[in-house]
């Protein structure tokens, strides 16, 4: 076992999980046994304060019984012996569960994993990250008389799970770190914003600036200062790989959840096996990307992590799936099943989801465009997995003009369109990659870590 | 617990100030799938914050305060868990400041003591209604629904000699609707935070999803437009209050933290507007005493009460929202949390606003304006173009502008009505928008 794999409470409690999951089999189908503990902690450094935060950490058992049908769950707060085993009796106690043999708990496996790190967060004291932050704010607020504030804020999550079921014992302590420079610059027409990050499933090691991306992201959030609208229409667009990554996830990312198949919520359902996009468009997405921040070893039932292609060459193949979902729908699970902390349910959600790369270089890309712009960076996007409407905020824009990317600047812009009209005017596909982290909610809830991403895209849709 | 965590923070000396919470939280989530349950869950959770407040020195010697938090589970090691806070505290370095001092803290009603009655049985009871009164929609089909409920007591005591405890209920709704057939069929989503069952208005708010839902079937495609635009209801709630968990716009802009740190435009006594004011004068409260309300508390995280402050008043803000460290930065009183946004009902009816031909914006994509610019490029789920005592349903398109120059020039209507986080006129229209088809 990796060193500080499970705290020590989970530790002393797993071996009874075996003998929980046995009660619950009792009367259930399938019984499963969790053990979440979830904490995160901020810390920030601006021109003006500093704070270290602790999030509420969140850490409690929680008893699944399933019988195919519904999926009946207790979430208890801590790790205590005499409540899991109780617990379990007085959970499945008095339910009538449908008689399933249906119900793959997986194959037998036993085992343990954690994040590779150079630099384990916890290893490193609060005064040198402290230290660290104080060092890039000193870095940022002097390029330019203009910025009024550089706030540089990092962000630990650490995961430990224990996953039991009758045929396997997983455990996993997943660290993720997170780090954002946002700088304000104030002028006679307001405030403007722009940041940068970098994140991943890794340790501190990842978590650094050359002076060139600084002096870009003053730059950038100066230049907002005098960014006018665009007018609004159709246009050549090129989107760097954050933006790609955010029409993944908001395209055939949110509208293939398998949960959103048995809800009869999702267009996508009735194009398997049709073409979607350009045959240029390849999307995937991986739980298992090496080192990305959407990333686990597992998923929150147990299922060992693998790439999903869910469109190939323009046509969509499959959706993603949480075990209740792929047991509705009667197809192969995905390793998707996942949940906020133990106070939720499973949905399936997405980890990494990305596009994939093409074989022509950026500069080649653009070269392609006469009049277009290219969107450099996200603010939001949002799903409609039933209209196949596509709504992403560009945080801002550049002009194109006859094949060379200008420093004339637009600001906010937004993209809009129809998901199949918007995949199949993909035009060029560059061959660079990159992922950009964040958090996704389903609705307004159920906050999850993912990253979205892939490389250049060229297409035509609606700016405004 | 709360006993032994109080001993061992008096008994530290190097600890200016401390504030602990104890939350414990009991609550049923349920989940329906077409006619069937998709999943029951019961979940219980207790939790302890710890604040501590220590004097520190920047490496100039300068003397400063730092804040160290830590959060305990029941069981965990009280001793190391406040050592961990003193020493973040001693190395965090801000300017001095100190914890609210006590006052006298309101009674607000926060909890539904219908839903604690039963907790899981009212739970039921929301699903079923909503389930009867879709059956009389036939054109619609409830695909899906999600009840929670949640009771949450929170006692709150400090060094400085707060000791208050409130009970607060919270209660979420989501269904979806689905219309039409085949590759033609359409879906309404819906989602509501409230702390009552009561305020969920399910019959109403059914009643107009499935209108929604109806009229999506019709809808054609968005024209290009500049003019009048009418919004209402929960649409319009959203554009004011923002997303029911996030902040908004005049949240942000009206920050004492963003004013000490010289990131809001925005000065007592002048207007916040750039453009000149052509439509109804504006006046805001935020006001965390509204019974109900989501974001009202007897008393926020650090002890200070209640209030309702005027925030802004004839287009001019009146006061910044600060926290006890913000207030005394810039010495002015502590408001605490924002609360709600509160409006006072227009001059003209509902009707009277929808006199001209004009374009109502139903539902967003997402309603997400720049959270200090305002400006906003969103897409438009479902509009109407309303003219000659028409409304023909649109989707599609965007809807472009500005929030502060659009609140700039528009009126409100005389009737009012409560969505969560917002208090005020249930509809709006804005002069002069821009859809973009």
């Amino acid at each position: 076992m990796g060193k500080n794999l499970l705290t020590q409470e989970m530790k002393a409690l797993r071996p009874d999980l075996g003998e929980a999951v046995s009660i619950l089999e009792g009367k259930a189908p399938y019984g499963a046994v969790t053990l979440s503990s979830r904490e995160f902690t901020r810390y920030l450094v601006d021109n003006n304060q500093e704070r270290v935060m602790p999030g509420e950490p969140t850490a409690g058992v929680i008893l699944t019984a399933f019988d195919g049908h519904t999926m009946r769950e207790k979430g208890v707060g801590g790790f205590h012996r005499d409540e899991l085993l109780k617990g379990a009796k007085d959970f499945v106690s008095g339910v009538n569960f449908e008689k399933n043999g249906k119900l793959d708990p997986g194959k037998e496996r036993v085992e343990d994993f954690q994040t590779e790190m150079e630099h384990d967060p916890a290893q490193v004291s609060t005064l040198d990250k402290l230290d660290y932050l104080r060092e890039m704010n000193q870095r940022v607020k002097n390029i330019d008389t203009r910025i009024v504030n550089a706030r540089v804020s990092f962000l630990e999550m650490r995961e430990k799970t224990v996953y039991r079921n009758r045929a396997v014992d997983l455990a996993q302590d997943v660290q993720r770190v997170h780090m954002s420079i946002m700088v304000t610059a104030m002028g006679e027409k307001g405030v403007v914003i722009d940041w940068t990050s970098k994140c991943g499933t890794a340790g501190l090691e990842i978590l650094t600036f050359s002076d060139e991306e600084l002096e870009k992201l003053v730059k950038n959030a100066v230049g907002l200062l005098d960014a006018g609208r665009i007018e609004p229409g159709e246009y050549t667009v090129v989107t760097a790989p954050g933006v790609s990554g955010v029409i993944a996830h908001e395209s055939f990312g949110h509208g293939v959840e398998a949960d959103m198949f048995v809800k009869e919520r999702a267009k996508a359902a009735n194009y398997i096996g049709k073409r979607v996009g350009s045959e240029l468009v390849n999307i995937y997405d991986d739980p298992g990307y090496p080192g990305a921040f959407g990333s686990y070893f597992f998923d929150d039932e147990g299922l060992l992590s693998n790439p999903t292609e869910i469109v190939k060459d323009g046509i969509f193949v499959r959706g993603i799936t949480d075990f209740f979902s792929a047991t509705k729908l009667g197809i192969e699970r995905s390793p998707n099943g996942r949940r906020q902390d133990f106070t939720r349910k499973v949905y399936p959600r997405m980890t990494n989801t990305f596009f994939g790369s093409g074989d022509i270089s950026l500069d080649e890309l653009i070269g392609q465009v006469d009049d277009g712009i290219y969107i450099p960076k996200v603010s939001s996007g949002m799903e409609d997995p039933k209209g196949w409407g596509i709504q992403v905020s560009g945080h801002y824009g550049f002009e194109i003009k006859n094949g060379i990317l200008t420093d004339k600047m637009y600001a906010p812009v937004g993209l809009t369109g129809y998901v199949p009209d918007v995949l199949e005017s993909i035009s060029a596909v560059s061959n660079d990659f990159g992922l950009s982290g964040g958090s996704c909610g389903k609705g307004t809830k159920e906050t999850v870590p993912v990253t979205d991403g892939g490389p250049h895209l060229l297409m035509k849709v609606r700016l405004g | 617990m709360l006993g032994i965590i109080q001993k061992a923070l008096n008994d530290n000396p190097v600890i200016k100030a401390w504030i602990i919470r104890h939350e414990t939280t009991h609550g049923f989530q349920q989940y329906e799938l077409k006619t069937s349950t998709e999943s029951q869950r019961e979940i219980n959770s207790e939790l302890y914050t710890v604040d501590v407040l220590c004097d520190s020195k920047n490496d100039e010697g300068k003397p400063g305060s730092g804040l160290g938090r830590v959060s305990l589970l029941p069981g965990d090691n009280i001793s190391s868990a406040l050592e961990k806070a003193i020493l973040t505290a001693q190395l965090v370095h801000n300017e001095p400041y100190d914890f609210a001092e006590p006052t006298s803290i309101p009674e607000i009603e926060l909890a539904d003591r219908d839903y604690l009655k039963d907790p899981s049985g009212k739970i039921q009871g929301v699903i079923n209604t909503l389930k009867e009164t879709t059956a009389s929609f036939p054109h619609v089909r409830l695909t899906a629904a999600e009840c929670f409920g949640q009771e949450k007591t929170t006692h709150l005591i400090s060094s400085k000699g707060i000791d208050a405890t409130q009970n607060d209920t919270q209660v979420y709704l989501q269904w979806v609707y689905i219309g039409g057939t085949g590759d033609d069929e359409v879906e309404t989503f819906a989602e509501i935070y409230r702390r009552r069952i009561a305020d969920l208005d399910l019959l109403d708010e059914a009643a107009l999803r499935a209108q929604y839902t109806s009229d999506l079937l019709e809808a054609e495609s968005p024209p290009s437009y500049t003019g009048p635009i009418y919004v209402q209801g929960p649409t319009l709630a959203v554009m004011i209050a923002g997303e029911m968990l996030a902040g908004s716009l005049i949240q942000t802009l009206s920050s004492a933290a963003l004013k000490y740190s010289g990131e809001t435009p925005w000065e007592i006594g002048k207007s916040i507007f750039r453009e000149e004011v052509k439509g109804d004068d504006l006046h805001i409260w935020a006001n965390r005493q509204l019974p109900y309300g989501i974001p009202s508390s007897a008393f926020d995280n650090e002890g200070i009460p209640a209030q309702r402050i005027a925030l802004i008043k004839d287009n001019k803000l009146a006061a910044y929202i600060a926290d006890q460290r913000f207030a005394d930065y810039l010495e002015m009183n502590p408001s605490g949390d924002f609360g709600s946004i509160e409006i006072p009902a227009g001059s003209i009816t509902q009707a009277e606003l929808q006199t001209g031909p004009h374009i109502e914006i139903a539902e967003y994509s997402w309603f997400n304006p720049s959270p200090v610019t305002g400006d906003f490029a969103c897409e438009i789920r479902l509009g109407y173009i309303v003219e000659d005592g028409k409304r023909k349903p649109f989707k599609g398109g965007m809807l472009v502008g500005n929030l502060l120059d659009a609140l700039s020039d528009m009126r409100w209507s005389k009737e009012t009505g409560f969505f969560g986080n917002y208090l005020g006129p249930t509809a709006a229209i804005f002069n002069n928008l821009k859809v973009v088809g």
